[in-house]
């Protein structure tokens, strides 16, 4: 569904410089990031979030599962409960940490293919150049022309419903960002002097690849899959609402607002806080992105 | 004690307080606006999303609750059911004669009633009637809902022109019954011209209050008064004319927005088919509206087991422990609210021959526990049981998620019960319930009578053989088609009450069915609306109600 | 230029060509049994058949013969309008879709002129205002807007403004006053994205030295901002055109669910449901269809702002 914003964001990386990549260049960076208390923030934010990933009982105490029914529907911050508790007394907090964890997987795997496949397509396409190059981004076109979503859609339709075959429609969904960025990363990296002088050199094309190509074009590749964790964190939890995600009692984020949202009326924090909480990573992400392409400048 | 949030407190312990007085009777007589009915305006009542899978409002082909609603008031039928007493009243025969040995039903008609189309309801209009049903039971291979209400019919003879004589094959003591409900209601002889497909997308006339508009399925259904209406159910105070000049019925997907509607005047009567949540009803209560609700008769929500010999519930023992842990008490209290009724058997109460199996559905975790120790299954150590390297572990087959079968899974997990919520679309149910990959799967079935359950629990009748055959050992299952047999072929009233009170203990006993809730059949009316009633199939009857203008 | 129209005709052609094939691979190919996963939706349960009637089954759905065959006459079904039988409804999927239209089109034309609206007017006055917090607010608001789940979105929406303040109807596909909300919801993301590109165009032009040029005689910024940054704004917007119109295609779908509107994101929701395989693949196809139509005319205007365009065809891509 938003995959659209990593497109267009993408197709103003395409006019941007890229990255010299050298290391004073990077203090410089490091420093200016210090002054930025916005940045910082958000970095926090998406490093909790992997820390509560990996390590969920380090940052809630509840068990996300364990139902209470004397303790339904506690408001945020009574009882020990810092999010309050949902309609079977649990606690949300816990969920929405525990949550991480399965979006986190979801989003990896999204990413991992996406990065995988379209650093793989951009790598060739734009290292090969000629036909191999004509067919790929034709290719890419094609699936360009297929709105993401449905595109996600099809592919849910046909491997069915939960975590993983979501995961796996949305990484796919993302796959042509990447290979265009990568493409265009490669095809600016190639003509760098020192990249030809290795060639020049007898260097063989893999070795000038891994060695040389590989190295500075990842920047931009890096900056989008940092927009697109964000977008795949949205896309997850949409096709989640939609009912072809993850099976209970799992906690994933997506789940988490979609059941909530029956008490929309009632006990709002149910599922606006999960939901609160979705978004301020997502912007967390758009964030952090945004300051690395305007550094980049 | 269900604990609020501290701001809703005051607001819903009132709400508690007047929901005790309507929870589970025929609703509130001091609901709705003061003084006398007065006619006109567009009644708007919104349903949950329509049946997807077969949009139908053919009286006697469909089983959608809400079609069936609509229905009522669209179809009369032979016979009225009082709601409070459970007895046959006439409609549009003013009496009839069931012969001793049960083989013949003799109806004798009200004069003067017609179609919408002007044709009279005469014996002959019946004798098409019969005609008709017997034809589409054969035309869609028995999967007619309607099916289930004829069985061992064979005909009709026409003695005079308002007397009928209906013929059976063998005795069906819940005909009677049959005849009062919506699935029975008639339509008009040349309606039965036009295809099933095509009665059911709308095309048929009726002699009801309403006749129907239009049908667009899951968006709008519009129907509209009969002005020369003028033979109701003695049931009804008005027997005339509707006081409303049209209703229309809308179909809305989430539970909280069709609250919504009702809570910010965009509808007159929400109707859900999910009982409303705890807050749904503080929120209604708290905008003025008032809150009917009636038991759904028939079977309630209950699990079905797969015994099948490999499966866990094949275990006896699992099954008597699954009644323990399950603590149906806090299932109501959480999910539907404190002074929700409790499910006490395999039919919800208002069900005639209802007995009570509530002692044996007392929540008992160490009972429980004892029971499966005792059976040889053993905690291990990440709390699970095990029994030869086997984990206790249940598959529940679900449409949906919801709360209720999060809060069940974790129930069982306190004795040590695993079990896994399997989502699956309906698409890929009935493959699934076939291929046997389930313990638990949940089904309900609503009709004024105990025999409703054999169209879930007989495989020679199921609408789901392989459901119907996992439920119960054959051994169970033979005497449970012989307490249907005892109870449905005979005109002995005491024989019947005897076999269903064996048959409920049975359910219980054996562990064919697990209760989970009472359904009741709510609706959030608004403060504008008088005149409601419930029928006894708890649809709605439109015939006294009236809006304020 | 006639070359230039005939080319972009002929690419555009392939393209939906390739698209449809990729989605008929996915639904056909990807599945572990794409039989029983049919069948399944039409309420048959494979595994309860004898093998004279699987066959019957499959022979019935066109099921039992080779993909390949099966490929080729539903492109030929396609191409002729034809689009297939749904499986689940037993209904031509032609006659679906097309019933089904009518509250699509108009949640998108309503959606599509107010993201313009709202995109362009916050980018101007991003661009616009001098004073530093209202600027980094205004022009950070996008990046917000994009990271709000759109059905958070929209049940936001419904609780303020239908339940709480009762100005609009929750839910419903009747009536001018159904659409503004779900209108809205789209518009959230599809305005945020127009608004950053324009953002970065604004930008970009009004550092131009004959901008710096006009100001010194005298224009005010408002109009400088106006002759200049738009002209020059709008060919990059056109070209997310069509990239807007397949977001608003895909919002469809969730915000359609969220408002219970019968259009076609909604039967595309009830079909991946129902795995009515058809009905996803005609859906999918009619999507990347309209998606390939928006940028051919694109394409075919953009020679018409900017001639350098004929003699560099292949130089901007059209996302």
């Amino acid at each position: 569904m938003t995959s659209g914003l990593d497109r267009a964001v993408d197709a103003a990386l395409l006019t941007d410089d890229g990255p010299v990549g050298r290391r004073a260049r990077w203090r410089s960076v490091l420093r200016t990031l210090a002054v930025r208390p916005g940045f910082v923030a958000a970095l926090l934010l998406v490093l909790f979030v992997v820390a509560a990933a990996f390590a969920p009982t380090l940052f809630a105490s509840h068990d996300p599962y364990a139902t209470a029914p004397v303790d339904r529907m506690m408001s945020p911050g009574t009882g020990g409960h810092l999010f309050g508790t949902d309609e079977l007394g649990r606690d949300i907090w816990s969920r929405v940490v525990h949550g991480a964890a399965l979006t986190i997987k979801a989003t990896l795997i999204a990413l991992g293919i996406a990065v995988v496949a379209g650093l793989t397509l951009g790598v060739l396409s734009g290292f090969f150049g000629g036909i191999v190059d004509a067919l790929l981004m034709r290719f890419v076109d094609v699936m360009l022309a297929i709105p993401s979503l449905l595109l996600a859609l099809a592919i849910v339709t046909a491997l069915g419903f939960g975590t993983v075959p979501v995961a796996i429609a949305v990484g796919i969904g993302i796959v042509p960002g990447f290979a265009r960025t990568t493409r265009a990363e490669v095809l600016r990296v190639k003509t760098l002097p020192y990249v030809e002088a290795a060639r020049a050199g007898g260097a063989s094309w893999p070795r000038v690849l891994v060695r040389h190509v590989l190295p500075n074009s990842w920047g931009p590749v890096a900056v989008l899959a940092v927009l697109d964790t964000g977008v795949a964190i949205i896309a997850i939890a949409s096709l989640s609402f939609l009912g072809f995600g993850a099976a209970p009692p799992s906690a994933e984020w997506g789940t988490l607002i979609s059941a909530g949202r029956g008490y929309l009326v009632s006990a709002p924090w149910v599922p606006l806080l999960p939901g609160l909480f979705v978004a301020a990573v997502v912007l967390s992400l758009n964030h952090i992105s945004k300051t690395f392409q305007e550094l980049e400048r | 004690m269900t604990r609020f949030p501290r701001l809703a407190v005051a607001l819903a312990s009132a709400t508690l307080a007047s929901l005790a007085l309507t929870a589970c009777g025929g609703g509130s007589d001091d609901a709705g606006p003061a003084g006398d009915p007065v006619s006109g305006g567009t009644l708007k009542v919104a349903f949950w999303p329509d049946n997807a899978a077969f949009p139908c409002v053919d009286p006697f082909q469909t089983y959608w609750i809400e079609h069936r609603t609509v229905i009522r008031n669209l179809a009369d039928s032979l016979t009225d059911q009082d709601p409070e007493t459970g007895e046959i009243t006439p409609w549009l025969a003013d009496s009839w004669e069931v012969a001793p040995d049960g083989l013949s039903y003799t109806f004798t008609l009200k004069d003067g009633v017609t179609f919408s189309d002007g044709t009279p309801v005469d014996a002959e209009a019946v004798k098409a009637n019969v005609e008709g049903w017997l034809a589409t039971v054969k035309a869609t291979n028995g999967s007619a809902f309607g099916a289930s209400y004829v069985v061992g019919l064979n005909g009709a003879e026409v003695v005079d022109p308002l007397t009928v004589k209906l013929t059976f094959d063998q005795p069906n003591s819940s005909f009677l019954q049959a005849t009062s409900t919506t699935n029975l209601a008639l339509i008009s002889p040349a309606s039965f011209q036009n295809t099933p497909a095509d009665r059911c997308a709308g095309d048929f006339v009726a002699s009801g209050a309403f006749t129907l508009e239009s049908y667009s399925p899951n968006e709008l259904l519009k129907i509209v008064k009969r002005d020369d209406y003028a033979w109701g159910s003695e049931l009804a105070d008005n027997t005339k004319a509707p006081y409303l000049d049209a209703v229309e019925f809308s179909y809305v997907a989430e539970d909280s927005v069709r609250t919504g509607n009702l809570t910010s005047g965009a509808v007159d009567i929400a109707w859900p088919r999910n009982p409303f949540t705890v807050e749904d009803r503080a929120l209604i209560d708290s905008a003025g509206a008032a809150i009917e609700s009636r038991s759904l008769p028939g079977v309630s929500q209950t699990f079905f087991a797969n015994v099948t010999e490999g499966r866990p519930l094949a275990d006896r023992a699992v099954r008597d422990a699954l009644h323990q842990a399950i603590d149906i008490e806090t299932y109501a209290a959480t999910i539907y609210g404190d002074d929700y009724p409790l499910v006490e058997g395999g039919f919800d109460t208002t069900t005639p021959y209802f007995t009570s199996q509530a002692d044996k559905l007392k929540y008992d975790p160490e009972g429980a526990e004892k029971t499966l120790d005792d059976a040889g299954w053993k905690v291990g150590d990440d709390g699970y049981r095990y029994k030869d390297g086997q984990k206790l572990t249940l598959v529940n087959l679900v449409p949906a998620t919801s709360p209720g079968e999060e809060l069940i899974q974790d129930q069982l997990k306190q004795v040590g019960i695993e079990v896994v919520i399997d989502v699956t679309p309906n698409a890929e149910r009935p493959a699934k319930i076939t291929g046997g990959n389930y313990d638990l799967v949940a089904n309900y079935f609503t009709r004024a009578d105990p025999g409703a359950l054999q169209f879930i629990l007989d495989p020679n009748l199921a609408n789901s053989k392989a459901l119907a055959t996992n439920a119960s050992t054959p051994e169970t299952l033979a005497e449970l088609q012989r307490l249907f047999a005892q109870a449905i072929q005979t005109t002995d009233q005491e024989q019947t009450e005897q076999a269903y009170a064996d048959l409920q203990d049975l359910l219980i006993d054996e562990g064919v069915t697990f209760p989970i809730f009472e359904r009741v059949q709510y609706a959030g009316v608004s403060s504008s609306v008088g005149g409601f009633a419930f029928t006894s199939e708890s649809f709605l009857r439109l015939n006294d109600v009236w809006k304020q203008q | 230029m006639k070359r230039y129209v005939l080319s972009r005709l002929a690419q555009a052609v392939g393209v939906l060509f390739a698209a449809f094939t990729v989605t008929f691979a996915v639904l056909y190919l990807l599945p572990s049994d794409p039989v029983a996963l049919q069948l399944g939706a039409a309420g048959i349960e494979t595994d309860k058949l004898t093998d004279t009637q699987l066959e019957a089954a499959k022979a019935q759905y066109g099921l039992d013969r080779p993909v390949a065959e099966q490929y080729l006459s539903t492109l030929g079904g396609f191409v002729s309008g034809d689009l297939g039988t749904s499986i689940a409804k037993q209904q031509p999927v032609a006659g679906l879709i097309g019933d089904r239209l009518g509250p699509t089109i108009s949640l998108s034309l309503a959606a599509g002129a107010l993201s313009l609206l709202v995109g362009t007017g916050l980018a101007y006055l991003a661009s616009y205002v001098r004073w530093r917090p209202a600027r980094l607010v205004l022009s950070r608001l996008p990046s917000l807007g994009a990271s709000f789940p759109q059905f958070f979105i929209g049940l936001v929406a419904i609780q303020l403004f239908a339940f709480q303040l009762g100005w609009l109807p929750a839910t419903g596909s009747r009536g001018p006053e159904s659409l503004l909300l779900p209108a809205v919801t789209i518009s959230v993301l599809t305005s945020s994205l127009l608004a950053q590109v324009l953002m970065r165009s604004f930008d970009e032009t009004l550092s131009q030295p004959y901008v710096v040029t006009a100001r010194a005689k005298g224009l005010s910024r408002a109009a400088v901002q106006w002759r200049h940054g738009f002209r020059n704004a709008i060919l990059p917007a056109m070209t997310i055109l069509g990239l807007l119109v397949g977001l608003t295609v895909t919002s469809a779908i969730v915000v359609e669910t969220v408002f219970a509107r019968n259009g076609v994101g909604k039967l595309a929701q009830e079909s991946v449901l129902s795995q009515d395989v058809p009905v996803v693949l005609a859906i999918v196809t009619l999507a990347a269809a309209i998606f390939v139509l928006v940028n051919l005319v694109v394409d075919l205007l953009y020679p018409l702002l900017d001639p350098r365009i004929v003699q560099l065809p292949r130089k901007v891509a059209v996302r």
